[in-house]
């Protein structure tokens, strides 16, 4: 019997483990489906219902603010479910690494394909909703807004990659990741906008890669829109490459006791 | 055939690791079927994961020039939330059978006899049924080397047979590498054997010789028995 090319085999155990993802993530509950439009939608209710209590009189020069915080949400929401769907996928794929044609990047790479096909779906249904309602969610530069989301996808993805072999050697940088992603939330200007932050604050959160990939996308969508000085994709996308290529680093390093533990 | 050359393999761990594995030279031909005896933590789990490519040794090298399968056994390989015939799939699409899916299915579900739980979690199976399924998967595929890591020690009597009668049938394609403390079973489906103690691997031509061999190190006491 002839053997597989490595590349055959790799695109084998992809599909596999899509096929198994897939189902995993969309059928595991009853009702998988409906909580994750349902979601978002009661996120950004219960923000808009706090922000018309909190603080009503302000307004997002450019934009309004419903538009605003949605592509601000689903956008670093993308980041987060990439990031936090990876974070378990070494772990919860460990039976199959009895297979040695399944490498330890595989159920992560595949989670984030998966995870970035789902939110993108999730994203054009909002926008398509937008539409029906006249609600402005129109991206004004399509193209620039598509680039900008596949820019936030790799960001999570790098991230991903290598906080799953981190967490995996050191369990304790998992929990740390949890904690944070609330605080992430709030520094990265997903609810409230970073224009009102002093400047002296301002050149510290743009040391966040998020911020720049959020803000860049609503520049895109909302042409009016005024965001930060010092928005940049560039920023960006070197986080976003050197944390893929650490993550395959320390995938391609770590392999074995990725594997066994 | 599967060669072993300069072998060395350890596990670090916090308080110094000695080699498990010490300059292992082997050679296991094709077509013949090897039982792997020593006492429990001589490495021979170990080494049946290497031979299978689950793990890389510290040293030296590995050689195989024919097709080996996962080393089947109790613990992993199966994913515990998917069902079953979810399992069976994956491991299917994973070696490329997605063209004779629904053949290899048919193939497990058949061998495994575990009727409709082939549908249930595998986290609900017993673990006499998945031993059944892991078997019978690995069945499905033709592999010309077997690796079993104590798969057939909870099955039941009718799986036993069912398993030795699997290999009788197939003597001559196929041949199967295990580790087993059942040493009926050993006799029964080996012709060699390999005994593990204190590092080193010997290479006995006949099972018998290797069973004797660990009898005569574990002591007098046990082997009254």
């Amino acid at each position: 019997m002839k053997t597989r090319t490595p590349w055959q085999v790799t695109r084998s155990v992809w599909y596999a483990l899509f096929m198994r993802e897939a189902v995993a993530r969309t059928m595991a509950d009853r009702m998988a489906w409906f909580w994750m439009i349902a979601e978002p939608v009661a996120v950004i209710a219960i923000m808009v219902a706090i922000r018309s209590v909190v603080s009503g009189g302000r307004h997002i020069a450019g934009a309004d603010f419903v538009p605003w915080l949605i592509t601000g949400l689903l956008g670093f929401f993308l980041f987060r479910e990439n990031m936090m769907r990876s974070l378990g996928a070494v772990e919860s794929n460990k039976g199959l690494f009895a297979y040695r044609q399944v490498k330890t990047v595989d159920p992560v790479l595949v989670r984030c394909f998966l995870e970035g096909m789902l939110k993108t779906f999730i994203f054009l249904l909002f926008i398509a909703t937008g539409i029906l309602l006249d609600a402005g969610l129109t991206p004004a530069n399509p193209m620039a807004a598509l680039f900008d989301w596949i820019s936030l996808w790799v960001l999570g993805l790098g991230v991903g990659l290598t906080l799953s072999a981190a967490s995996s050697l050191v369990p304790e940088i998992g929990r740390l990741v949890r904690i944070i992603t609330l605080p992430l939330l709030i520094i990265s200007g997903v609810i409230i906008p970073l224009n009102y932050l002093p400047h002296d604050f301002q050149q510290y959160v743009l040391w966040n890669p998020i911020v720049h990939g959020l803000e860049h996308m609503r520049e895109s969508f909302f042409p009016e829109y005024r965001s930060l000085d010092g928005v940049s994709l560039t920023y960006l996308w070197f986080w976003a490459l050197s944390l893929t290529s650490l993550g395959l680093i320390l995938h391609l390093r770590f392999e074995m006791r990725l594997k066994t533990q | 055939m599967i060669r072993i050359t300069n072998l060395y393999k350890r596990y670090h761990n916090h308080h110094g690791s000695d080699w498990v594995l010490r300059d292992i030279n082997l050679e296991i031909p094709a077509n013949v079927s090897v039982g792997l005896v020593g006492r429990n933590g001589a490495g021979k789990s170990t080494l049946l994961r290497l031979i299978g490519g689950m793990d890389n040794p510290d040293r030296g090298a590995i050689s195989r020039d024919c097709r080996v399968s996962w080393p089947i056994g109790l613990s992993g390989g199966f994913q515990s939330a998917m069902t079953g015939r979810q399992n069976v799939k994956f491991v299917a699409r994973i070696h490329g059978g997605e063209r004779n899916l629904r053949e290899v299915i048919e193939r497990v579900e058949e061998f495994a006899e575990i009727g409709a739980a082939f549908d249930e979690p595998v986290r609900t199976y017993s673990s006499g049924m998945r031993a059944r399924l892991a078997f019978g998967l690995s069945l499905a595929f033709d592999f010309d080397v077997y690796l079993s890591d104590e798969a057939t020690a909870v099955g039941d009597r009718m799986f036993k047979l069912k398993a030795s009668k699997a290999f009788r049938d197939r003597v001559g394609k196929c041949s199967l590498i295990m580790v087993s403390h059942s040493e009926g079973i050993l006799r029964e489906l080996c012709q060699a054997g390999i005994w593990l103690h204190q590092g080193n691997a010997i290479w006995f031509d006949d099972i018998n010789d290797a069973i004797n061999a660990y009898h005569g190190s574990s002591g007098a006491g046990t082997k009254t028995k």
